[in-house]
């Protein structure tokens, strides 16, 4: 699964993200660094790890690594604890919808620091960061360990297609200026992060329909504004 | 090229961009932010253009990396508008500015669950797509029904059930409950029988997720998923749209691998012999070609076959293929072959039999642990960790020493510490 996807410029600047999965929840941003924070993490931690466990033992088969519910569902590590409390120590302003904007800064410094030739995967907090570069910007999306790598590199390459379609090719400045067309865009290809069409064609005719819905009503409002100002002059 | 179609937002972006510092930046936003805040108070005198206007600065804003803690009650109320443009604005800003936890959206569950069991067909696009991704547990509660019913509806079109497929998986992974499996199992196997590839994409993705929790109830679903693995390496009535650089759906095809990994077997003698005859196919059949994409799609498709193949444990005639097909690739230059080739090489140190295969390629691998990328490095340390044993541990570690005493990595220290005991 996707767990989110972000659009950053060579310079680091924020193009689009957008989170499948919220990071942390707000719950326990709001009692940042008190003692309850601490205890809120280690019962969370307990949690997963029950989690992990509990799953009904008769899939507990034999077979190769990934479908095993042990390695299916992440165990979460004391590294990632100690991490965690780091953070909410330091007590650091987090976005409404809990998303530490550290994460961005701490993914754009392991990306755009990265040489032409090396591979497009960074591992990163127990995920994969799969990213591309176009021009001057960069595709990142954050998988879970175990997911295809190459099929999520190739999600990128069909959403950028999709995006140079759309607006005749595309540069960052457009995205810069419709970012919000981007959004639009990207809802058509991706929910819940995960694929929902591959068919290049079935979403720009999508993407044209809501056009031209937003269009219609605009038109509708001018003509009923234009009645209502012939009305009382 | 500044089209955005709404004035204001256009001017406020450029204001951004011209600023030559961060400090500027803040002035500017912090401007903008008290704007907005004074324009929201007096709601009365409101455009819906502007309302549409504010929300995407602001969404614009929290992008940017700065805290909008207010405005999230106009941008819920939005949802509530009736005409279509509005709507579709307070579905996609509500979606990226607030998570699943939110108070707010509480307050939208009964409107969002009109738009959804409404007649109006964009209406519930927009809906089924935000609750797809940030729907949490209360509106998996009222919602799943309703949106079970979307899926299998025989009058919806493909763009409503899509979605209403991977909501439905969103809401199941918040509360598996929603799906009641005695009833799931057969529906499921008629959803596999879709015919509309986008449908049947989506479809897939759920049956992954409830099959990876309990593949017993699912096992009727075997035989479908092999028969459309068959129809996509076969290209058997592909629609040309749905072919990607020349490869009938990579994602489909990845996905049904992928569900097939759930199965702890196959017994059915047909299925099994149809699949393997499809999984050959991919592993004899994928060339290296000159067009990236191309050459992506094709090996994310060979790799899931390959982890197929591992899973099944299959005549171990496929599995020295399998392993010589790794060996080929650890070698390759190009970087992300040969990090999925060191990466599936140590998932296939799991399987019994093949560690002396294995083993040929340790100075392979040894070269990878010099490459100039962390990621290459990672998985090539990884490898050896799991391949030390005692025949090879003084090379192993001699080799990793070295690599210790030029590196700073932390990575490294820490498999040292762990890989130390069982070396010993």
């Amino acid at each position: 699964m996707i767990n989110f996807v972000l659009l950053i410029s060579r310079q680091g600047k924020v193009r689009l993200t957008k989170w499948y999965s919220p990071y942390t929840q707000k719950e326990r941003t709001k009692r940042l660094g008190t003692k309850e924070g601490e205890k809120d993490i280690y019962r969370m931690a307990r949690i997963r790890e029950r989690k992990t466990r509990d799953i009904n033992p008769n899939q507990m088969y034999q077979g190769w690594g990934r479908p095993t519910p042990d390695a299916f569902v992440r165990r979460i590590q004391e590294t990632e604890i100690e991490e965690a409390l780091k953070r909410m120590k330091s007590g650091k302003a987090m976005g409404p919808d809990g998303i530490p904007i550290e994460v961005i800064r701490e993914l754009s410094g392991l990306i755009l620091t990265r040489g032409p030739k090396l591979c497009n995967f960074v591992e990163w907090r127990g995920y994969k960061v799969v990213y591309r570069r176009y021009a001057s910007l960069y595709f990142c999306m954050c998988v879970d360990a175990d997911d295809n790598e190459l099929e999520i590199l190739e999600i990128i390459h069909h959403f950028v297609e999709i995006l140079d379609r759309y607006f005749g090719s595309v540069c960052e400045l457009d995205l810069i200026f419709n970012f919000h067309k981007a959004y639009y865009i990207l809802d058509e290809i991706l929910i819940a992060g995960e694929l929902q069409e591959s068919s290049k064609k079935n979403v720009a005719r999508l993407i044209a329909a809501q056009d031209s819905l937003v269009e219609a009503a605009k038109e509708e409002a001018s003509s009923i504004s234009n009645i209502i100002a012939q009305a009382t002059k | 090229m500044a089209l955005s179609g709404m004035r204001g937002l256009s001017v406020f972006i450029s204001d951004i961009r011209n600023c030559h510092n961060k400090e500027q930046e803040r002035l500017r936003v912090d401007k903008e932010l008290g704007n907005i805040r004074t324009r929201f108070k007096n709601e009365k005198g409101l455009s819906p253009y502007e309302k549409k206007k504010y929300v995407w600065k602001m969404l614009y804003i929290h992008m940017l990396g700065y805290d909008v803690d207010f405005g999230h009650m106009e941008t819920v109320s939005l949802i509530s508008a009736p005409k279509y443009p509005e709507k579709q604005v307070g579905y996609i800003v509500t979606s990226c500015l607030l998570n699943e936890n939110n108070d707010f959206l509480r307050m939208v569950i009964n409107t969002v669950r009109n738009d959804i069991i409404g007649r109006n067909e964009t209406f519930q696009c927009l809906a089924l797509t935000m609750v797809g991704n940030i729907g949490g547990k209360e509106f998996s509660e009222s919602l799943a029904p309703d949106v079970q019913k979307l899926l299998i509806s025989s009058s919806c079109r493909p763009v409503v059930r899509k979605k209403a497929a991977l909501c439905l998986l969103r809401l199941y992974r918040k509360n598996p409950d929603v799906v009641n499996i005695d009833g799931w199992a057969d529906r499921m196997a008629q959803l596999l029988d879709e015919r509309d590839l986008g449908v049947l994409t989506s479809v897939m993705s759920l049956f992954v997720s409830l099959v990876s929790n309990n593949a017993e109830a699912y096992w009727n679903c075997l035989p479908k998923c092999v028969r459309i693995l068959e129809r996509l390496a076969r290209n058997q009535d592909i629609p040309q749209e749905y072919t990607y650089y020349g490869i009938p759906s990579p994602w489909l095809q990845v996905k049904t691998m992928r569900a097939l990994q759930y199965f702890p077997t196959i017994e059915d003698p047909n299925a099994r012999r149809a699949l393997f005859e499809v999984l050959q196919r991919i592993l004899m059949g994928t060339d290296v070609v000159k067009n990236v994409n191309k050459n992506n799609a094709s090996h994310a498709v060979l790799f899931e076959a390959l982890a197929l193949v591992m899973h099944l444990d299959a005549e171990k005639e496929m599995m020295s293929q399998c392993v010589a097909l790794l060996g080929k690739f650890i070698a390759v230059r190009e970087p992300n072959i040969r990090y999925l080739g060191l990466e599936n090489m140590a998932r296939m140190l799991l399987v019994t039999d093949v560690q002396d295969i294995i083993k040929r390629h340790q100075a392979q691998i040894i070269t990878s642990l010099k490459d100039p990328d962390i990621s290459i490095r990672r998985r090539a340390l990884d490898l050896l960790y799991g391949m030390c044993d005692v025949t090879n541990a003084k090379e192993i570690v001699e080799e990793l020493l070295q690599v210790y005493k030029s590196s700073d990595s932390a990575a490294v220290e820490k498999r040292f510490s762990c890989g130390s005991p069982i070396v010993c």
